[in-house]
């Protein structure tokens, strides 16, 4: 006896196979299913999800067109598409997909193998319902962001009967939560306790994202090392290693590994995104323009390439040497936009601007410069200001650029860049100088005595 | 090597879309008609799962062979077979009597697991003169699963018991489970609580 009544759930079908969705659909309906309603592809379910969000999806793994099941998901997810209620079951016709499950972080609800009759599909979905119900609370104060009142849900219920049904998701929810709230110390020992029972790859993953967080990189190397040489069709992991790379300086490693995920999955836009980053730290600016024009022009959810991708495309113009690209993609901009860009945004805006047309762009670089001196910038706008700063000649913008750079926790990632536009100019001993400024301040910070020490 | 297995695998896929339709299509047939035709859905699921176990065997017996380990709850997994089995074997006038004590998660290769015992009470169905029973338990650091029936039990030479190739691949998918450097194993015999043969799987 179904615990859930299906009569009343809305049910999606995803699949491009005529016959597998007509089959799915029959199976629905026999196991009660009402109204049952069809995607034959990616762009209509995300359409279709986003008007009317089903109560449960059916969707196959493979979709055509370079796109699975597993894609669909993760975007549902990064545009916050699926509410927790929902239910995603992926239907797989091979047991293949059960090597994703056990190795990636995002996983559906369930996934089922085809073939199945309608009382089997009835007892996962019971068992996923039930199993939402036991982490409701918890699900909605996550959600909410309210990590501490999320985490003692989770604690006065991971103990229970009840709960020893769902111990492993209980640690793994912990540790992500330990994760998203900043805290990662407590995350890696959360992983750790999880890797205690049983060596699962999202465990380590977990782990060697948790050490990068603590800016402890060649631990965090280590352990994404070993989930990329043992699950090397768990591409978030080369992610992760990718980024480790980037932190330590390593960028033509980042590149690689990531060039070569990319093949794989080419139409994994944010993936693109981190190819072009690395593809740029690693001063191969063709391969960074190219991943950047693809996402920009390809990456076609609504509202999915944003203000920060085009300032991308236009850096990675710059960085080639690109100028009249860059001022085009830069002044195609609508006003409005411009108009509404945080002090990040306008900063590296202007300042990538003046590089590609002094005239146009100088004026509002100019106007900026007080508050880029005085204000905290992300890394990324920093560069970009410095790279305006040295190519309008302002030397001490510059050098103040270069300075926070270098002594910032990601001087690793950006030392050659900034070295690479000192360069430039003819400024290399400049640098020089810097770099020594600001490793004397680093020591003589060090012998300071600890405050109330 | 690994292109063979593709091509393998995807006529699998093809296959088993074609009885899914199938399937899905007696489904309805039954609800518009009234009639049960759980025989024939039975049919394509075992053919389906025949193709299956073939692919994973040759995937198996590969010496880069590797499980797809997830937390796996072991009464749902066992819930599972039953509703697999017990329909087919009590057409049979066979009982299946399913018991199982683990209440915790268990890491193991949910499907391949499945599929293992699905195919042992197949088997034990086929030899049981009127009952069948599923076991799971557990300990501190192992978890049991024993398959026993009421029947002649198995064959035995002075060699032991025969195992053919199915068991072959079962006790492989076995000892792939492993677990702070122990290993999952297999272990056949006359005798069981039922009287016939009994077959008993222990996984780290």
């Amino acid at each position: 006896m179904a615990i859930i009544d299906y009569r009343e759930k809305r049910f999606l079908v995803i699949d491009d196979q005529p016959m597998a969705r007509e089959s799915l659909r029959a199976i629905a309906q026999t196991a009660g299913a009402f109204a049952v309603e069809f995607a034959p592809g990616y762009q209509d379910a995300i359409f279709k999800i986003r008007n009317n969000t089903p109560d449960i999806i059916l969707c196959d793994y493979m979709l055509g067109n370079g796109r699975s099941g597993q894609q669909l998901l993760e975007e549902l997810r990064r545009f916050n598409l699926l509410p927790d209620e929902t239910i995603f079951m992926m239907v797989t016709g091979e047991q293949s997909y059960e090597q994703v499950v056990a190795a990636v972080e995002l996983v559906p609800d369930d996934y089922i193998i085809k073939p199945f009759s309608p009382d089997k599909l009835i007892l996962r979905l019971d068992r996923v319902a039930a199993k939402k119900q036991f982490f409701a609370g918890f699900y909605r104060e996550k959600r909410k962001q309210e990590y501490a009142k999320a985490l003692a849900i989770l604690a006065s219920i991971k103990d229970s009967e009840a709960g020893r049904a769902y111990r492993f998701e209980s640690l793994r929810q912990e540790a992500e939560v330990h994760l998203a709230s900043g805290d990662a110390e407590k995350a890696e020992i959360a992983y750790r306790g999880i890797l205690e029972r049983y060596e699962f790859p999202w465990a380590r993953a977990g782990v060697a994202k948790s050490l990068h967080h603590q800016n402890r990189l060649t631990e965090a190397r280590e352990e994404i090392e070993k989930v990329v040489a043992g699950t090397p069709h768990y591409f978030d992991a080369a992610d992760l290693k990718a980024n480790i790379c980037m932190a330590q300086g390593e960028h033509a490693e980042a590149q690689k590994v990531l060039d070569e995920v990319a093949k794989k999955t080419p139409r994994n836009y944010l993936r693109k995104r981190l190819l072009a980053e690395a593809a740029e730290l690693n001063g191969d600016t063709a391969a960074a323009q190219a991943a950047m024009a693809d996402v920009v022009s390809n990456d076609t959810m609504p509202g999915a390439v944003s203000t920060e991708d085009q300032l991308a495309l236009a850096r990675t113009h710059v960085g080639a040497g690109d100028l009249i690209s860059a001022e085009k993609v830069l002044l195609l901009m609508r006003e409005s936009e411009v108009m509404n860009l945080d002090l990040a945004q306008q900063a590296s805006f202007s300042a990538l601007l003046a590089v590609a047309s002094a005239a146009k762009g100088k004026p509002k670089f100019a106007g900026l410069r007080p508050a880029l001196l005085a204000s905290p910038l992300p890394t990324v706008s920093r560069v970009d200001v410095l790279r305006g700063a040295l190519a309008v000649d302002d030397r001490e913008l510059a050098d103040s650029q270069a300075r926070q750079l270098m002594s910032g926790e990601d001087a690793k990632k950006v030392f050659g860049a900034v070295r690479k536009l000192y360069a430039l100019q003819g400024r290399e001993p400049d640098f020089r100088e810097i770099q020594r400024q600001v490793a004397l301040q680093r020591i003589h910070h060090d012998e300071e005595p600890e405050p109330g020490g | 090597m690994h292109r063979l297995l593709d091509v393998l695998a995807s006529g699998v896929h093809d296959a088993k879309n074609e009885l899914f339709f199938a399937e899905s299509q007696i489904a309805v047939a039954e609800t518009t008609y009234g009639i049960d035709l759980s025989e024939a859905r039975y049919a394509i699921e075992a053919a389906s799962g025949r193709l299956s176990r073939t692919l994973s065997a040759y995937h198996l017996l590969r010496k880069d062979a590797s499980l797809s380990i997830v937390p796996s709850v072991i009464d749902d997994l066992c819930s599972e077979i039953a509703l697999d089995q017990k329909k087919h074997l009590a057409n049979a006038g066979i009982a299946l009597e399913v018991d199982c004590s683990v209440r915790d998660e268990w890491p193991i290769d949910r499907d391949l697991i499945t599929d293992l015992l699905n195919n042992a009470v197949q088997n034990a169905g086929r030899h049981a003169r009127s009952k069948v029973r599923l076991k799971a338990w557990n300990d501190e650091a192992t978890l049991f699963f024993r398959v026993e029936d009421d029947g002649p039990g198995f064959a035995e030479s002075s060699a032991g018991i025969k195992r053919g190739t199915g068991l072959i691949v079962a006790e492989r998918i076995a000892s792939l489970h492993t677990r702070a450097g122990r290993h999952g194993s297999l272990h056949l015999a006359n005798g069981g609580e039922l009287g016939g043969g009994f077959f008993e799987m222990h996984l780290p």
